[in-house]
């Protein structure tokens, strides 16, 4: 891999990818779990300009350093602070997958072409193509973003899509405003949605009167399909 | 010639004074005993030790795009490293994490008054 | 006072730098590292700033959600538009050089390119700043004892 400050340089950050992905591993606090993948993230970005992969280090520091821990804070916060203990039997399964898994890596090391490698399949026949044809066909400097956007459109275009669908299905599940719990419906003509009067005075009068104050979402929308179920037989 | 070597020899100071900050800031998150000394050290490291060391490197590169861009690198850190100690600090003494406290402190006001009237 | 004085300055001074940056990646990508991807997140970034440090209601203020449904289906149909555009041109599905068959220096890839690109940067902030408003808006007013 280079000269040997480069080796040193690669080592140390390969030492500490390894470090955080125990420490996330080992670790119960969820809040410590999200903030050591941004590291993680982060460590795997440098490593990746140590490559020369300057694109992919961009992609990774942006989206798994940035985005991601701040979606992951949110996600969290919605659910439990502390991860739920996992008893040791109920580990080896995943245990040994992991080890055989990780062998069979190793395994293939050899396999692999050296790094850099002008011969290996990755570099040698349409990725040269590519390199070579750029200059000619399309007068862009970066390479990737011919590749990208023009060789690989299709490619490119299916990947949109499946970010489109992460926010759609986003939307779709939980609302842009918070309050997709909160339905409305309008069976055999009479609105019914969960703030209606109808709703309301159902839901309060199913309940005990003490639990009006905390009573949840989940509970609400439960009570007008009893009601709709009623007025139908 | 000179002034040439004259600027290596001052970046070569200024990077390695900011990784004698960086070091001593490892140092001190390690060893310093509570949250708020820790913060202290840990602060240090990616203002005072990180500016310099791109200071260092601006030095070196002269009057050329690579300096500018060191010098946007740089006040992007000078603006943002000293506000997130400032909110990690600011959110721990909102929690009511009280700082550590020694056995020796500097007396009030009117602690003072009340010595100098003991004395006499 | 209030307590987040300093943060609020701070952000205040660094959310038009940091939007600056990522139109600056949008479109120094063909000639350096970066592309709509990543201008999409950093875009969106800046946004998730704002609202992490003066509140999800008024981030929806700055950026409504109508902005978003509608950007993130018209950053999918530019690109889409794009390759149906090139078919009426008499090419193949996002074959960009017929939208300049005669230049020297492939101006129709480039603007191709530029399309589609923008189209990536449209959906991806819009979604990225989605998945934010969706758990935004559902967090509970925390208090400082949950921490």
């Amino acid at each position: 891999m280079g000269s040997s400050p480069e080796l040193i340089l690669n080592l140390g950050l390969m030492a500490m990818l390894i470090v955080v992905a125990f420490a996330v591993v080992r670790m119960r606090s969820l809040f410590a779990i999200v903030m050591l993948q941004g590291v993680y993230s982060l460590l795997s970005a440098a490593w990746f300009v140590s490559l020369d992969a300057v694109d992919v280090a961009f992609t990774e520091a942006a989206v798994g350093a940035g985005i991601s821990t701040v979606l992951m804070l949110g996600a969290m916060l919605l659910t439990d602070r502390n991860a739920k203990p996992i008893s040791v039997r109920q580990k080896m399964g995943p245990f040994l997958i992991v080890v055989v898994a990780g062998l069979a890596m190793f395994y293939a090391i050899g396999d692999m072409p050296a790094y850099g490698d002008a011969m290996s399949p990755a570099n040698a026949y349409i990725g040269a193509e590519y390199i070579e044809a750029t200059k000619r066909e399309i007068f862009l400097p970066n390479v990737v973003t011919a590749v990208l956007a023009s060789y690989r459109g299709f490619d490119t275009f299916g990947e949109t899509v499946v970010i489109f669908m992460a926010g759609l299905g986003i939307m779709l599940l939980l609302g842009l405003d918070g309050k997709a719990g909160q339905w409305r419906a309008k069976p055999n003509g009479r609105n019914i949605c969960t703030s209606s009067p109808p709703a309301r005075k159902m839901a309060s009068a199913l309940e005990a009167p003490v639990a009006t104050k905390k009573r949840t979402v989940k509970k609400a929308t439960k009570k007008p399909k009893s009601k709709t179920a009623g007025t139908k037989s | 010639m000179s002034i040439a070597i004259l600027l290596m020899g001052l970046s070569a100071i200024l990077i390695s004074a900011g990784v004698f900050f960086v070091l001593a800031g490892a140092v001190g998150v390690l060893r310093l005993p509570d949250f708020y000394t820790r913060m202290h050290a840990a602060g240090m490291t990616d203002t005072l030790g990180a500016e310099l060391v791109i200071l260092g490197l601006m030095v070196q590169a002269g009057f050329s795009q690579t300096s500018l861009k060191l010098f946007l690198v740089a006040f992007l850190l000078f603006i943002t490293s000293p506000t997130a100690s400032h909110a990690l600090a600011n959110a721990a003494h909102q929690a009511g994490l009280k700082p550590l406290l020694g056995k020796f402190r500097a007396p009030t006001p009117s602690e003072l008054s009340a010595g100098k009237e003991e004395k006499r | 006072m209030s307590p987040h004085l300093i943060l609020k300055v701070v952000a205040k001074m660094l959310i038009p730098l940091i939007a600056l940056f990522g139109f600056y990646v949008q479109f120094h990508g063909d000639f350096g590292p970066g592309g709509g991807f990543q201008a999409g997140v950093i875009l969106a970034a800046a946004v998730i700033l704002y609202a992490l440090i003066f509140g999800v209601d008024a981030a929806k203020k700055a950026v409504p959600e109508s902005w978003i449904r509608i950007g993130m289906s018209f950053g999918v149909l530019l690109y889409g538009g794009t390759g149906v555009a090139t078919w009426f041109l008499g090419g193949n599905f996002l074959d960009y050089t017929v939208f300049a068959p005669h230049s020297t220096h492939a101006a129709g890839q480039h603007w191709g390119i530029f399309a589609v690109e923008l189209g990536v940067l449209c959906t991806v902030t819009c979604a990225m700043l989605a998945i934010f408003y969706a758990f935004g808006s559902r967090i509970p007013e925390l208090s400082d004892e949950d921490w």
